[in-house]
C-alpha cells in the first residue's frame, strides 16, 4: 500500500485516541492509553521519513509515562 | 477499486493529511480548556505537541526520496528529504519533556496546599450544570 | 450536563476543520511536492555541502551541532532552567515530615519478587552499553546526543525503582544532579570560548587549537565535544526531575 494511505490510518488512530483521553473516568487507564498514542506517533514518524525524530520520541514516551503513573500514586485515582 | 485508491491518495496528499493534523490540534486545545481535572489538562497538552511536530515533519517530504544519511557520494539535492525539519524537532520534543516535568512538581504541590485537583473544588466555579 | 456539552465540542471541531479545507482546497502546497517553497532556499546548500564542509556522513547532527549551533546551547539552558525550577518549587519539607517517619520501617524491606530482582541485573549494563554505542556513532549513522542522556536516564530510573533502597548502587541528591546539569552546560561553552583565544569567534570550530590536516577533522572534534556536554545535561535534568518528585511519594505494601 502506498505510504499516504498508511499515514491516515495511523492519523485516524490518533484521533480516536484523543477522543477517548477527553472523556476518560479513571487515570491509571488514561496513562496505558497515553503510552499506546506514544508508540502510535513514533511509528508515524517513521512512516514520513524521520528515523532520529522517531528514536527520541520512542525514548521520551518511555520517560513521560513512568512520570505520569508515579505522579497518580501520591494523587488519587478517579476523576469526575 | 483501483481508482477508488487513486482518488483517496489524491485527496489525502493534497489537503486530507493537513486537515485531520488541525482536527489534533484542535482536540488537544478543547480538552485542555473543558477538562475539570488537572492532569488530563497536562496530557492533553503532550497531544497537542505531537500534532505540531507532526505538521512540520510532513511539510518536509519529498516524493522517491530517501533517508538524510549520505553513504557513498552525493546524490543531488533532489534525492534526500529536508534535513532542516528534523533538526528543529529534536529540540522542540526535548523540550516538551521539560515543560511536563515542571507541570508535575507544580501538581503536586497544589495537592499539598488544597487537599484536591478538581478544579471546582479550588475555584467554586466552573462548567453550569 | 458537563457530559453533553463535551460531545457538542468535538463534534463542531470536526465539522468546522473539515469544512474549511473543502472550501479552501489549494492554500497549502501538496505534501510530496519536490518543487515546494520549502524545499528550494537553504536546505539544497545543507544537503550538498555538509560531509565535505563538516566532516559528517548524518546530515541532521551537522545541521543541529555545526549550522545550527546557537539553537543547540539555548535548548539545553532550557532543560537546566527546568530542573532548577522543580527544584525550587517542591523545596519545603514540612508535611512530608510525619509521613517519612512511618514509611522508614517499611522502606527497609524488599518487596519485589525474585523474577524483577535477577531480570533487572542484566538488562541495565546492555543499556548503558547500547547508550555509548548511539552516543559515539552520532555522526556516521543515526543518533546523537540527545538520545545517549535519555537512555543513561532510563538505566538509572530502573536501578532506583526496583530494588530495596539499600541496595541501591548510588543515589543522586537533588542538588548534586543539578549541579551535574550545569557541568554540562559549562563543557558546552567552553567548546565555545576555546577558537576566541586562537583569532575565530564564538563557536567557529575551524580555529580550534588542535593539530590537523584537513579542516574537516576540526569540525568533527568540535562536534564530538559537544554531544559530551548535551549528555550531561539531559541525564541529569531527567533524573532531578525524578528525584524530585519521588520523595513525595509513599510506597505502601
Amino acid at each position: 500500500m502506498s505510504v499516504l494511505i498508511l499515514e491516515g490510518m495511523f492519523m485516524l488512530l490518533l484521533i480516536i485516541i484523543a477522543i477517548a483521553i477527553i472523556f476518560g473516568k479513571d487515570l491509571l487507564a488514561l496513562t496505558v492509553i497515553y503510552s499506546v498514542f506514544s508508540f502510535a506517533a513514533m511509528i508515524l514518524y517513521i512512516l514520513a521519513g524521520a528515523a532520529d525524530v522517531a528514536f527520541t520520541e520512542a525514548v521520551i514516551g518511555v520517560i513521560s509515562t513512568v512520570y505520569f503513573i508515579i505522579a497518580i500514586k501520591s494523587i488519587s485515582r478517579r476523576c469526575k | 477499486m483501483s481508482e477508488f485508491i487513486y482518488n483517496l491518495e489524491t485527496f489525502l496528499s493534497e489537503n486530507g493529511i493537513y486537515a485531520m493534523t488541525f482536527i489534533l490540534l484542535g482536540l488537544g486545545i478543547f480538552g485542555m480548556v473543558s477538562c475539570g481535572n488537572y492532569m488530563k489538562k497536562i496530557m492533553c497538552m503532550n497531544i497537542m505537541q505531537v500534532s505540531i511536530i507532526f505538521f512540520f515533519l510532513a511539510l518536509g517530504q519529498k516524493e522517491h526520496a530517501t533517508l538524510p544519511v549520505i553513504v557513498e557520494n552525493v546524490l543531488g539535492a533532489d534525492a534526500y528529504i529536508n534535513p532542516l525539519p528534523h533538526a528543529l524537532m529534536l529540540t522542540a520534543i526535548v523540550v516538551s519533556l521539560g515543560t511536563t516535568g515542571v507541570a508535575l512538581a507544580l501538581l503536586m504541590k497544589i495537592k499539598e496546599i488544597y487537599g484536591t485537583i478538581e478544579e471546582e473544588e479550588i475555584t467554586g466555579k466552573g462548567w453550569k450544570k | 450536563m458537563k457530559n453533553k456539552k463535551k460531545i457538542i465540542g468535538v463534534v463542531l471541531i470536526i465539522v468546522a476543520v473539515s469544512g474549511f479545507f473543502f472550501k479552501f482546497p489549494n492554500i497549502i502546497p501538496a505534501v510530496d511536492d519536490a518543487k515546494a517553497p520549502v524545499h528550494s532556499y537553504i536546505s539544497g546548500f545543507y544537503i550538498e555541502n555538509a560531509i565535505s564542509q563538516t566532516g559528517a556522513h548524518n546530515i541532521v547532527t551537522a545541521v543541529l551541532a555545526d549550522y545550527r549551533g546557537f539553537d543547540t546551547l539555548f535548548e539545553t539552558c532550557v532543560m537546566l532552567l527546568a530542573g532548577i525550577t522543580a527544584l525550587m518549587v517542591l523545596s519545603s519539607t514540612a508535611k512530608v515530615g510525619k509521613k517519612q517517619k512511618v514509611s522508614k520501617e517499611i522502606k527497609n524491606a524488599s518487596f519485589s519478587g525474585t523474577i524483577i530482582d535477577t531480570a533487572f541485573r542484566v538488562i541495565v549494563p546492555i543499556i548503558v552499553i547500547y547508550a555509548f554505542y548511539v552516543f559515539a556513532h552520532g555522526e556516521s549513522s543515526l543518533g546523537g546526543g540527545f538520545q545517549a542522556g535519555a537512555l543513561l536516564a532510563i538505566a538509572y530510573m530502573i536501578d532506583r525503582i526496583i530494588p530495596s533502597f539499600n541496595n541501591s548502587l548510588g543515589t543522586f541528591t537533588e542538588q548534586g544532579a543539578a549541579m551535574t546539569a550545569g557541568v554540562g552546560v559549562f563543557i558546552y561553552i567552553f567548546t565555545g570560548i576555546l577558537p576566541m583565544f586562537n583569532g575565530g569567534n564564538f563557536l567557529e570550530y575551524g580555529r580550534l587549537p588542535f593539530g590537523a590536516e584537513k579542516a574537516a577533522e576540526l569540525h568533527v572534534i568540535g562536534i564530538t565535544m559537544i554531544e559530551i556536554g548535551v549528555v550531561v545535561c539531559v541525564m541529569a535534568t531527567i533524573i532531578n526531575i525524578l528525584e524530585v518528585v519521588l520523595e513525595r511519594t509513599e510506597f505502601d505494601e
